[in-house]
């Protein structure tokens, strides 16, 4: 099994380590950074989304890359959203509106909504909604998930 | 005094929303699922499984899958059978006239299904576990394929069970008696109903397969220890059946088997309630290697293996008069079982329930119902929210408004002649209705949609080319499930059970038997306690899932939450208050006093009729668990209490949907404009989860009605084991919802609550497809299958106009 020597840094913690070459990103960030808040929901075909990380401050799944794939860059993961203990304001949201409910989309949703706000300060529902089709969630019906992404974006955007 | 007649005299934090308590460690990735957990030395299990749907298997070859480098073991059925006891055990069998598959953890002999599990892989790293399992060569003899339910009960059918006369794993007829000679004075009753009925409407129905496949596929971790014995963590709704089952079939003495479920589940919807193979062998493993053993599923597997259900077809004719009055109905159901091999369900208790729930809040003064469930070559069905129903009542709905058409009526007033007007009610089926206003209910629903106005916006958008319909559907769903019911059909007790401990701080603990999986029981557990105390739910921790500390429990299933959890827990509370009042009384030498005459508000305990008298929660609480001395006659230290809680009779929740839809009919392409409920949920305790959980039930009905279907070809290939084909719902192909409240206080939980959402998705498929019906009237079609994909609503447009045509 050939193996390569990779530098990826998480959450600013730099992580070196000689992996497969097959070994997928987000096995990388789940088994050997031990981020286990990225989570794994579908058959790595970046249907589910539950596995969305940001590289380089761009929402991507990470079931569809390979470690060696991200060597050299920057992952930022669910445990990165919170600063110095304080949670995000679409992390507050997602709480104040119970936008979920077994919580294992939501980290990938909170990855993928925190780009889209950041880059769309006043979303539509309709826009927020098409936002949301690379994340399934089976409980909250998105109701909810709406509510709290529109709410947060309008929150940023004052 | 009783439980709610306080709850409506006192505000608290019942009733109000409170953010959840489980989200913080979700939001911030520290929630600890099944894939989450590891123990030092884990090695991984993989399974090989079928790729035939009937086959012989000849031979499994697992040398080259052995030679790998870190592979530990793999082992196939033969190697199995004489060590572990095959299913059925008595614990997960129900006490019902049904016919129960032998089976093994691994296929022996032969394989039943595409996806069978046959041989598994034990290895130090999952990637080498897979490796292997796809270097194991199985050399099969390909017998016919079972695939047609009805074909399957045919006399030359294949039989897919060896030693079985055919492959009818279950029957019954649910109406008219206990005997058969009571059953069949029955069906000529109504067999005159229908020959002098003024309207009869007949149909076959149609559900596909589908279910509610929750985000997190299932898993076990387990370790085993000599002196400690077997630890299995496994996703699992029903933890304490599980350890009586893997006790029972490992030969394990119960006081050596501890299973947790994990406290955070991503989701189980019925998925993770039945007794099922995998673990079994995850768990064999752990004890014969010495070592932990983890299995986590793959999405594939999880979609091969289960989550399949609503398979179900029925013939129902319903007799009424001209003016809309039901009188009776009349259905042949036929359940698509697959091979049956799963404990607690065995595949056909959905379609069991799904018949006793048939007639839904409707009055039929009579009714024939008949069921009958056929062994196949699938995967078995498993259970999914909205459990059997969603099929016969998408018949049922249908019906209705079928009724109201030949009648020349609003559906909407077909439905207010029927709906049961007066509670308690039983059906013609049995099923006990114990309170509620129905029609209250949906009446409140009408007030929401103004039916004339969008009439005339109808006849509007027509005369433009436009079609726009109107849609309407109830339910009638299980608030817990009672023993009376549970007993005969899952051989489990229906109470709810909850420990309730108090620490020397003041600090509270709750335990529970049973193990949610994202339905917030932390959180609404706490605001009853936090309630029945007087303290804040952030003083209240709950531990759930964990069989050597949680009071014995069947599970989350059935909304036995709101209902019969909440309550035991409530009633634990008050145990506990009664000892505080009588310590305090005597303390205060307050005489011969009520000890139910206190109050627990804002962290103090108040004797009522002399409302000086009062300390802190926090002082009499370390008075009795530290300072246990001086105490009244006969009451001990400590302050911790277990209750039980069943109800006298099953009860119920109810709600009512409208959906207004626009067809297009060149394509037959629909949107939803609007989807509006109005709901009887009991007394509310937290607004916003039971807003949820009905947001959640809502579109996972429109999910499996739209959208998932699983699909196998002529030779019994299952063509849909992932999420490009198994498409489900996303955010933007559903729509906002619009949920209403008119809730009644329940009369048989002593906090008025009912247990809510797990029928909640059976109204979607009546209430969707009677919408764009209506929508098409002007082409007199009827839907009678699911899923509503456009090209079957064309096709039907297009037939409707050849008819027209032709007329």
């Amino acid at each position: 099994m050939s193996t390569q020597k990779v530098s990826i840094t998480i959450n600013g913690e730099v992580f070196e380590e000689d992996v497969p070459i097959r070994m997928l990103l987000v096995d990388f960030i789940r088994d050997k950074a031990g981020f286990t808040g990225t989570h794994i929901g579908c058959t790595y075909e970046g249907v589910c989304g539950a596995c969305t990380v940001q590289m380089d401050d761009e929402a991507v799944k990470s079931c569809l890359l390979l470690a060696v794939q991200a060597d050299g860059h920057s992952v930022t993961t669910v445990e990165g959203l919170a600063k110095n203990g304080k949670l995000s304001n679409l992390q507050k949201s997602f709480n104040e509106h119970h936008a979920l409910q077994c919580g294992y989309c939501t980290p990938g949703i909170l990855m993928n909504m925190s780009e889209f706000i950041a880059k769309h300060p006043n979303p539509s529902d309709e826009e927020i909604r098409h936002a949301l089709i690379g994340n399934l969630c089976r409980c909250t019906g998105y109701v909810h998930i709406v509510d709290a992404v529109r709410a947060a974006a309008r929150q940023a955007a004052e | 005094m009783s439980g709610h007649q306080d709850a409506e005299t006192r505000e608290g934090w019942f009733g109000a929303k409170f953010s959840r308590k489980e989200d913080h460690r979700l939001i911030t990735g520290r929630g600890k699922y099944i894939a989450d957990m590891d123990a030092p030395g884990m090695l991984h299990l993989v399974f090989k499984r079928s790729d035939r749907a009937h086959a012989k298997i000849l031979s499994v070859d697992t040398s080259l899958a052995k030679a790998l480098p870190g592979v530990v073991a793999v082992l196939c059925g033969e190697d199995i059978k004489d060590k572990i006891t095959p299913m059925p055990v008595n614990v997960v069998l129900p006490n019902m006239p049904a016919k129960f598959p032998q089976h093994w953890p691994i296929a022996v002999g032969k394989v039943r299904f595409h996806g069978d599990a046959l041989a598994i892989v034990v290895a130090r790293d999952k990637y080498i576990a897979q490796d292997a399992a796809d270097l194991i060569e199985v050399e099969y003899e390909d017998l016919p394929y079972v695939g047609d339910p009805e074909k399957a009960l045919e006399p030359d059918s294949p039989i897919v069970h060896e030693g079985w006369d055919d492959n009818l794993i279950f029957e019954m007829t649910f109406t008219g008696g206990q005997t058969k000679e009571e059953q069949d004075a029955n069906d000529a009753e109504v067999q005159k109903v229908f020959d002098s009925a003024e309207v009869v409407v007949k149909e076959r129905f149609r559900c596909h397969r589908c279910g509610v496949t929750p985000m997190e596929t299932r898993g076990a971790l387990c370790t085993w220890d000599e002196s400690d014995g077997l630890l299995a963590y496994v996703t699992t709704q029903r933890p304490h059946i599980d350890r009586l089952a893997l006790s029972d079939i490992l030969e394990i003495p119960a006081e050596k088997v501890q299973v947790v479920a994990p406290r955070d589940q991503g989701g189980g919807f019925g998925v993770k309630a039945p007794f099922y193979r995998e673990p079994i062998i995850v768990a064999y493993m752990a004890k014969e290697l010495g070592r932990p053993v983890r299995w986590i599923e793959s999405r594939q597997e999880h979609l091969m293996a289960v989550s399949q259900e609503r398979d179900q077809i029925h013939d129902l004719e319903v007799a009424a008069k001209k003016d809309g009055t039901l009188l009776a109905m009349r259905n042949r159901g036929i359940g698509d079982c697959g091979d049956g091999c799963e404990g607690v369900y065995w595949g056909f208790l959905m379609p069991f329930l799904g018949a006793v729930e048939m007639p839904n809040g409707y009055n039929w003064p009579i009714g024939d119902v008949k069921i009958k469930v056929a062994i196949t070559n699938k995967s078995a069905l498993s259970p999914a929210r909205a459990f059997g129903e969603f099929p016969t009542r998408f018949a049922t709905e249908r019906a209705i408004d079928m009724v109201a058409k030949a009648c020349g009526m609003e559906p909407a007033d077909v439905r207010r002649k029927n709906i049961v007007p007066t509670l308690p009610h039983t059906s013609i089926t049995g099923e006990y209705m114990d309170s509620g206003d129905f029609q209250g209910c949906f009446e409140n629903l009408m007030d929401q949609v103004d039916l004339e106005s969008f009439r005339k916006e109808q006849a509007a958008a027509r005369a433009e080319g436009r079609y726009l319909g109107i849609g309407f559907g109830i339910g009638v769903e299980l608030s817990g499930v009672a023993s009376e019911l549970l007993v005969p059909m899952e051989n489990q007790p229906g109470y709810g059970a909850a420990t309730v401990r108090i620490d020397p701080r003041a600090k509270v603990q709750v335990y529970e038997g049973d193990a949610p999986g994202g339905q917030g029981h932390e959180t609404t557990v706490a605001q009853v306690v936090a309630y029945a105390f007087g303290i804040h739910p952030n003083d209240i921790t709950v531990q759930t899932g964990d069989t050597r500390t949680t009071p014995f429990g069947s599970g989350t299933i059935g909304a036995r939450s709101g209902s019969y959890f909440v309550s035991a827990a409530f009633n634990a509370c008050k145990e506990l208050k009664l000892k505080i009042a009588t310590v305090m009384a005597h303390d205060l030498e307050l005489g011969d006093v009520n000890p139910e005459d206190f109050d627990f508000l804002d962290g103090e305990v108040i004797y009522r009729n002399t409302p000086n008298a009062r300390k802190t929660f926090r002082e009499m609480v370390e008075r009795i668990i530290m300072a246990p001395i001086n105490l009244p006659q006969g009451v001990s230290g400590g302050l911790e209490q277990t209750s039980f809680f069943e109800a006298d009779k099953p009860m119920i929740c109810f709600n009512a949907d409208c959906a207004k839809v626009e067809v297009d009919t060149n394509t037959g392409e629909w949107k939803i404009l609007s989807w509006t409920t109005s709901e009887d949920v009991g007394r509310i305790i937290n607004p916003q989860i039971v807003d949820g959980q009905m947001h959640g039930a809502i579109v996972q009905g429109l999910s499996n009605a739209c959208f998932e279907q699983f699909v196998y070809d002529e030779n019994g290939q299952q063509l849909t084991a992932d999420f490009e084909t198994y498409k489900l719902a996303t955010a933007a192909d559903v729509p906002d919802i619009t949920v209403t409240h008119k809730p009644t206080i329940c009369p048989h939980t002593p906090l008025g609550s009912r247990g809510i959402g797990e029928g909640r998705p059976s109204a979607i498929p009546g209430t969707l497809s009677n919408a764009i019906v209506d929508a098409l009237s002007p082409f007199d079609v009827e839907i009678n299958e699911l899923p509503l994909r456009p090209n079957m609503i064309w096709r039907k447009i297009q037939e409707g106009r050849a008819k027209q045509a032709a007329e």
